[in-house]
């Protein structure tokens, strides 16, 4: 009797704890066919409200009213451990079927490694109009002439000046409010001026405690003698090069000076924070979507502005979003994965909301001014006008993730230091592999 | 003795029934144990041979190994784990025997409270307890700096953990009030379980407080001290969370930890063949540190 018991025991134990490991739902290995029906997975990057779940269910809502047959179950990954998630996906076969980012991740990491669908049918029909705002979208969106990205809305990374503060300290003078440009002279007067006001704890902080924008103290550095962080063709990173190595210069002399600060601890949201709470007068990461975030919480002007240049000819770095699909050998799923992606960027209505819902751009030319006749006209007006200073999209260059952890470390190494011949010699090496 | 012959055979037969029996109960467990420990294991030595990638998979024998002695970044990594450990391990040890010897004859409503109070950490959640640290820490608006600052200890604000000088330091901090917790509730327990007779007699013979403490107590909870050690030596070694919700490693490397760089190696940078090199070299260091503290320990 006690046997039995006992084997009973055991078996109960051992079926519940298969049951509890297959509590994970999976798609089913026909994709999720139920009749008609197809279930495809949309894995989201938190661009603009696409990391908002009322928003983006919303749109999967009017998706359904004209592709009943086809539903979309949606999750949301964060940037801190994002890449993790869909790398640990990868490798468990158990990736989306959709994926919403920019093409260094859907291009240069993933598609490259033949994880994603060729989607250059979707292209077809839209590359002129998409051409007609910029060729580099294209570009970026395709490697070896295969389509790995469809984009749909595009921004310019600046920064921003706390515009009060260079009022009071009299710095405006620097500044071509117009154009929202500055030359890098200017640029330097403007934060002795600032210093010398005594107004505001920090002129600006070079953040490079970790990746999080270093966009912006790229830029920073590229424009201020007019520096090229890649060679044309994206294989190689040339930041060692004379300009690279004058504009490095000139940021480690103006912090050892003290008109300009670093900060090894902090990354681009404690900086953006820094400048929403009126410590530092500029933050180096700024863009459309910032300022909409930040709205509530500055009591002062911020102003968009582009980076400093010695030409006073800015190249800012972009951002280009759209959809791409990873291949996970499922006909039904990768069509359904399609039809959502074209509902969701090329839908006569839907198109321009999606690209509003992100608070950048278009990247169709046909679209016009989406934000026209809208509360948000005013404040998108300045940053349309700096569509214009849109720079290479670097982006694509092999090793870009592991360039991005050397970056902010070689920072680290200047500010702490080292020579920035050597720093930048060390980075390259590391990187140009 | 035919008596005893013939019931051999009957007891074998029982201590068989009762051996399946025992088995049968641990077999859940044991699976459990095999494919989520085991085999993961396997896995992780097995792969450590190949250029493991999201793209390739080759054998290249011991390159992995090899790589790992030449990368400047693993070793600093390497050495940074081993001064935290070296740190951390004794002043968790210390601290936490001072703390329980200093309350563990208090009453039940104090030694409650006090135990509540030191496992606070441990309960809150690494996250939580990072985040406010990173506030305590902010180089603009921390209470360190501010305390410093108006005290005049300092002249200007310091980025601690952007600072070389004393990021390390800041994640030892952490990690201490972070891993006193557990130890704490463990010395209590054991000294209130050194047998109070052995105790009596000593101070009867005259022993002063720290004798008694030397020859009767620490004999006595020293399995408790031996776990103690080991278990917050393989988390210090294992040191990640921290790591990465403050400091990602820098500045310049002086927070990269073996446990951080494995991650970074995987999950950015896509080497997982390098990766899981590092992970063996980790548990080997691991085991060997725990065999020696076994070994010290274990002597009467």
């Amino acid at each position: 009797m006690k046997k039995i018991i006992s084997l009973l025991v055991a078996a109960a134990m051992c079926i519940s704890m298969v049951a509890c490991g297959g509590g994970e739902e999976k798609p089913s290995s026909d994709g999720g066919n139920n009749g008609s029906e197809t279930a495809i997975t949309l894995w989201t990057y938190p661009v603009g409200k696409f990391g908002d779940e009322a928003t983006v269910k919303g749109f999967i809502e009017k998706f359904n009213e004209k592709h009943p047959d086809i539903k979309v179950k949606v999750e949301f990954l964060s940037y801190k451990d994002g890449d993790n998630q869909v790398t640990a996906a990868l490798e468990a076969g158990t990736a989306p079927d959709l994926i919403l980012e920019g093409p260094e991740r859907l291009v240069s990491n993933w598609g490259v490694k033949g994880k994603m669908v060729d989607i250059s049918d979707l292209w077809k029909d839209t590359k002129d109009d998409i051409d007609a705002q910029s060729t580099a979208i294209a570009a970026a969106c395709s490697n070896n002439g295969v389509y790995y990205e469809y984009p749909f809305c595009m921004t310019t990374h600046c920064m921003a000046i706390n515009y009060d503060v260079f009022e009071k300290a009299d710095a405006l003078k620097y500044l071509d409010l117009e154009n929202r440009t500055w030359t890098t002279e200017n640029f330097v007067k403007a934060l002795e001026a600032v210093k010398a006001s005594g107004l505001i704890p920090e002129t600006g902080v070079v953040y490079c405690g970790g990746q999080g924008g270093d966009q912006g103290t790229r830029a920073l550095v590229t424009n201020l003698y007019s520096a090229q962080f890649t060679n044309p063709e994206h294989t190689k990173y040339v930041i060692d090069e004379a300009n690279g190595i004058k504009g490095l210069q000139l940021i480690k002399d103006l912090v050892e000076k003290g008109t300009l600060s670093y900060d090894a601890g902090i990354q681009a949201a404690e900086e953006l924070q820094l400048f929403a709470q009126g410590t530092a007068a500029m933050s180096f990461c700024w863009n459309a979507a910032n300022e909409a975030n930040y709205a509530s919480q500055v009591n002062f002007k911020p102003y968009a502005m582009a980076f400093p240049s010695d030409d006073g000819k800015p190249e800012l770095a972009g951002g280009i979003w759209g959809f791409g699909i990873f291949d996970n050998g499922d006909q039904a799923r990768i069509d359904a994965s399609k039809e959502f992606i074209k509902f969701i960027c090329d839908d006569e209505v839907q198109g321009k909301e999606s690209v509003k819902a992100t608070g950048f751009f278009p990247v169709k030319a046909s679209y016009g001014n989406v934000y026209e006749g809208t509360a948000d006209e005013e404040r998108m007006s300045g940053y349309t006008d700096m569509m214009k200073y849109l720079g290479d999209y670097y982006n694509v260059t092999p090793n870009w993730t592991e360039q991005r952890t050397a970056w902010w470390n070689m920072l680290q190494s200047i500010f702490s230091g080292k020579s920035v011949e050597e720093a930048t010699a060390a980075y390259t090496s590391q990187v140009n592999k | 003795m035919p008596k005893g012959r013939t019931l051999e055979p009957r007891s074998k037969a029982l201590a068989r029934q009762e051996t399946i029996s025992a088995y049968l109960f641990l077999l859940p467990s044991l699976l459990f144990f095999i494919t989520f420990v085991i085999v993961p294991m396997f896995m992780c030595i097995f792969n450590s041979f190949f250029d493991y990638t999201s793209t390739s998979f080759s054998f290249t024998g011991f390159d992995n190994y090899i790589r790992m002695w030449k990368d400047p970044v693993f070793i600093k990594a390497l050495k940074n784990t081993v001064l935290i450990v070296i740190v951390s391990v004794p002043a968790v040890m210390i601290f936490s025997l001072w703390v329980a010897s200093a309350i563990y004859k208090m009453n039940s409503f104090a030694l409650s409270f006090y135990r509540c109070i030191f496992y606070l950490p441990v309960v809150t959640g690494s996250v939580a307890v990072t985040v406010v640290w990173k506030w305590m820490f902010n180089k603009y608006t921390g209470v360190f700096n501010y305390v410093l600052g108006t005290t005049g200890v300092i002249d200007q604000n310091i980025s601690w953990l952007g600072d070389e000088r004393f990021a390390i330091w800041c994640i030892i901090l952490i990690l201490f009030t972070t891993s006193i917790g557990q130890p704490i509730v463990l010395y209590v327990s054991a000294l209130g379980n050194v047998d109070k007779t052995l105790v009596e007699a000593a101070q009867v013979d005259g022993a002063t407080d720290m004798q008694t403490f030397w020859k009767i107590k620490w004999p006595s909870i020293m399995p408790t001290t031996l776990y103690v050690i080991v278990i917050t030596t393989i988390n210090s070694f294992q040191c990640f969370a921290l790591i990465e919700l403050l400091t990602s490693g820098g500045p310049n490397d002086s927070t990269q930890t073996i446990m951080y760089y494995i991650y970074y190696v995987v999950f950015k940078l896509d080497q997982f063949g390098y990766g899981n090199a590092m992970g063996v070299i980790l548990a080997i260091i691991i085991a060997i540190f725990s065999a020696i503290q076994f070994k010290f320990g274990s002597q009467k």
